[in-house]
């Protein structure tokens, strides 16, 4: 038989090579591709709902449009520059920057602070009923929520009013004064969100491990350094968690109590650029220029998002 | 009308979108709303057709808006109720269908019906708009127990803007707040102030013109009242309840609030027509909304008609008008207790509401209303505030 020929046997080795070779690149590319068709449907729906609908924004923001006109008309970047020149633009962005610069300490500390308090009687029964407590606010709707404040704040029959008034001060016509609305709805926006972040620290301060503290409880270690020392720097991987998505979601949070409490009043003192955007989308109808300002929102936060990465993670201690 | 294709077996549903019913998310009111049951009514009579209402919400600006949206996802809503300061909008953005060409040789014998002044104010390049449904005008509400006990003779009080001056300040001590609350977006009670004294917010050319010396001398009426402590600077959800509640004596709101309102006081309500500028006429503006056709399909269309038929009879009207809205038709139905200041005013002569022009109507009448509350506010001079607004508003007007 010509196969038992070592020669002959060889040849046959040899033309089974490639076969071979197909098949263990056939295997190594299925093994590479797995991966891949594993993360596929989530790649499919990121692609469809986030970074489709971003580079659709981009290509709209180029437009004037009114969302179901047959034709676009192209107008370069006549859309930014009419953000320059809108004076309601420029008071967003000034209402964007307060709500920053108020609500991003008082949604960061305050909570850190509560959390502080309450860890000391992390096995009490009472944690527990704070624990609901404050973080009851952020499960109840918005619009629940706006009828209790708006009571609150009412100028003839609220109840801040009658203290107020009460105590010998005149009325004050909180959500429509243009120096007070503002600040009722960081008010309400603080109330309606710090449970959260509240939550997240004291899981936090829940795995610092006991060891640490119990050594510097014996050292003579006060509370403050306690904290300072020990606690916080075991905490900040949750602290920059929590600062990047404050920040990140600041303007976001806050629109269910503007729309609810001021419309963005009164004289848009009240508004911010994410309520902005809302207008001009969806009340006034103009889809290029939301574009515009919502690309405009992606870069800020983009910029405000890598700052803090460059500036504030490399103090974060990872364990 | 022999072109419509016949009702299919399967009957035709039809969507309303309209801002009289309950929004999602909040409770249902304890009794049907006459929108609701001329819905009910006209199904009951016609088993071809299924109208079923829709509010997505109580504002009109946010229904329009709900609308837009159905549109250019292809699912255009049959019937909308389109504010008439959004007519323009209707016409060249949302191309509402007019009702003569859904409605064919029926349109003018149904529109027969209605008032001649009413139906210009739904007339566009000569084709009618939409059916003029919910037609209203700004009035002034009062609590009549505050008058009394004030001593002051409320036709006195309303007869003009200076007796308004010289007598608020007693009403005003009877209750220590502001007298004077407002219920509507600004702009709309602006305009009817503004064209009181012989002004316009808007040209026959839809240009500004509410920096004219009338116009202002009116905006400036406003801020003295405010001066004077009697202007209730809130939100219009504020000073509703400040009024039911009875701390706030006058509303000045759209006379469609009267049905509402008459079952929520328990004080002795009353209404007026505006007070006036000594020596000129009131002019008002009228104000509500069509219900506008948006169907693109043909049988849509036909089925929109049939109910537009039905609202625009005289069983229709009898039903519709129990909201506290103002008679738009020629059938004769009895005046409803407070609504004659608004007849008064109807008689007078109604204007069209603001028609915005443009692509940017929606953004023009938010820098008005922006600049309308500021001046009444004193948060600028009635002078200023007319000058900014015209040239902020500048580049949002089309160009010529």
């Amino acid at each position: 038989m010509t196969a038992s020929h070592p020669i002959a046997a060889g040849a046959a080795v040899e033309a089974a090579a490639p076969a071979r070779r197909r098949i263990w690149n056939r295997y190594r590319f299925w093994e590479a591709a797995t991966p891949y068709l594993f993360v596929a449907p989530v790649l499919v729906v990121v692609g469809v709902f986030i970074y489709w609908p971003l580079i659709y924004s981009i290509y709209l923001s180029f437009f004037d449009w009114n969302f179901i006109s047959p034709v676009k008309e192209f107008v370069g970047f006549a859309n930014f520059v009419r953000l320059a020149d809108d004076p309601r633009f420029h008071q967003a962005l000034w209402g964007t920057l307060i709500y920053i610069v108020a609500l991003v300490p008082a949604q960061v500390l305050l909570p850190l602070g509560l959390a502080q308090l309450l860890w000391p009687i992390r096995k009490s029964r009472a944690q527990g009923f704070y624990r609901v407590t404050l973080f009851s606010p952020t499960v109840i709707s918005f619009s629940v929520a706006a009828l209790l404040w708006l009571w609150i704040f009412h100028p003839l029959q609220g109840i801040l009013n009658k203290v107020i008034f009460d105590a010998g001060f005149a009325k004050v016509n909180w959500l429509s004064n243009p120096n007070t609305a503002i600040w009722c709805v960081i008010v309400v926006s603080i109330w309606k969100t710090f449970g959260f972040n509240l939550l997240l620290y004291l899981a936090a301060l829940e795995a610092v491990p006991t060891d640490y503290v119990e050594a510097a409880s014996l050292d003579g270690a006060s509370g403050w350094q306690m904290f300072r020392l020990i606690r916080f720097p075991l905490i900040t991987p949750t602290f920059f968690f929590v600062l990047v998505t404050t920040v990140i979601s600041v303007n976001d949070e806050v629109f269910g109590a503007i729309n609810v409490m001021t419309d963005g009043g009164p004289f848009d003192r009240s508004s911010n650029i994410v309520y902005y955007l809302y207008e001009q989308g969806f009340r006034v109808f103009q889809i290029g220029s939301a574009s515009a300002v919502s690309l405009l929102i992606f870069i800020g936060t983009a910029i405000l998002t890598w700052v803090q990465f460059r500036y504030v993670e490399r103090r974060v201690h990872y364990g | 009308m022999g072109s419509w294709p016949a009702l299919a077996a399967n009957p035709v549903e039809i969507l309303v979108l309209h801002v009289w019913g309950t929004p999602p998310g909040q409770a249902a009111a304890s009794t049907m709303h006459p929108i609701a049951q001329l819905i009910e009514a006209f199904n009951a009579k016609n088993p071809g057709i299924v109208v079923r209402g829709e509010t997505p919400s109580t504002d009109y600006f946010a229904t329009l808006q709900k609308a837009q949206a159905q549109i250019a996802a292809g699912r255009a809503p049959a019937l909308v109720t389109t504010p008439w300061s959004n007519i323009n909008f209707a016409v060249q953005g949302l191309q509402v269908a007019p009702l003569e060409k859904i409605g064919g040789n029926e349109a003018r014998a149904v529109l027969a019906n209605y008032k001649d002044e009413v139906l210009p104010l739904v007339t566009m390049n000569k084709q009618t708009v939409g059916l003029p449904l919910a037609f209203s005008c700004p009035v002034m509400y009062y609590n009549n127990d505050i008058m009394k006990k004030a001593g002051v003779d409320p036709a006195e009080l309303f007869k003009d803007w200076d007796s308004f001056k010289r007598l608020g300040p007693k009403v005003k001590a009877v209750t220590g707040n502001p007298i004077l609350g407002l219920g509507n977006n600004a702009d709309w009670e602006a305009q009817s102030i503004i064209q009181c004294n012989g002004g316009r917010v808007l040209d026959d050319n839809l240009r500004p013109a509410w920096d004219s010396p009338q116009a202002v001398a009116a905006m400036q009426t406003i801020a003295e009242v405010n001066k004077a402590g009697l202007y209730l600077q809130s939100t219009t959800q504020e000073s509703n309840a400040a009024f039911i509640s009875g701390s706030l004596a006058i509303w000045m709101a759209s006379i469609a609030s009267l049905g509402g309102l008459a079952k929520q006081v328990k004080f002795d309500l009353q209404t007026s027509p505006f007070p006036v500028f000594a020596g000129k006429p009131r002019k008002m503006s009228s104000g509500g909304s069509f219900l506008g056709c948006y169907a693109r399909d043909k049988e849509q269309q036909h089925a929109a008609w049939e109910f537009l038929k039905f609202v625009g009879s005289k069983e229709g009207m009898g039903i519709w008008l129990k909201t506290g809205y103002l008679n738009s038709t020629k059938f004769d139905f009895p005046v409803l207790p407070g609504q004659e200041s608004a007849y008064i005013q109807l008689r007078e002569g109604l204007t069209r509401e603001s028609p915005w022009p443009g692509s940017r109507a929606a953004e023009i009448q938010k820098v008005w209303g922006t600049y309308v509350q500021r001046i009444w506010a004193g948060d600028i001079s009635a002078e200023e505030g007319c000058k900014q607004a015209k040239q902020q508003a500048a580049p949002l007007f089309p160009k010529t």
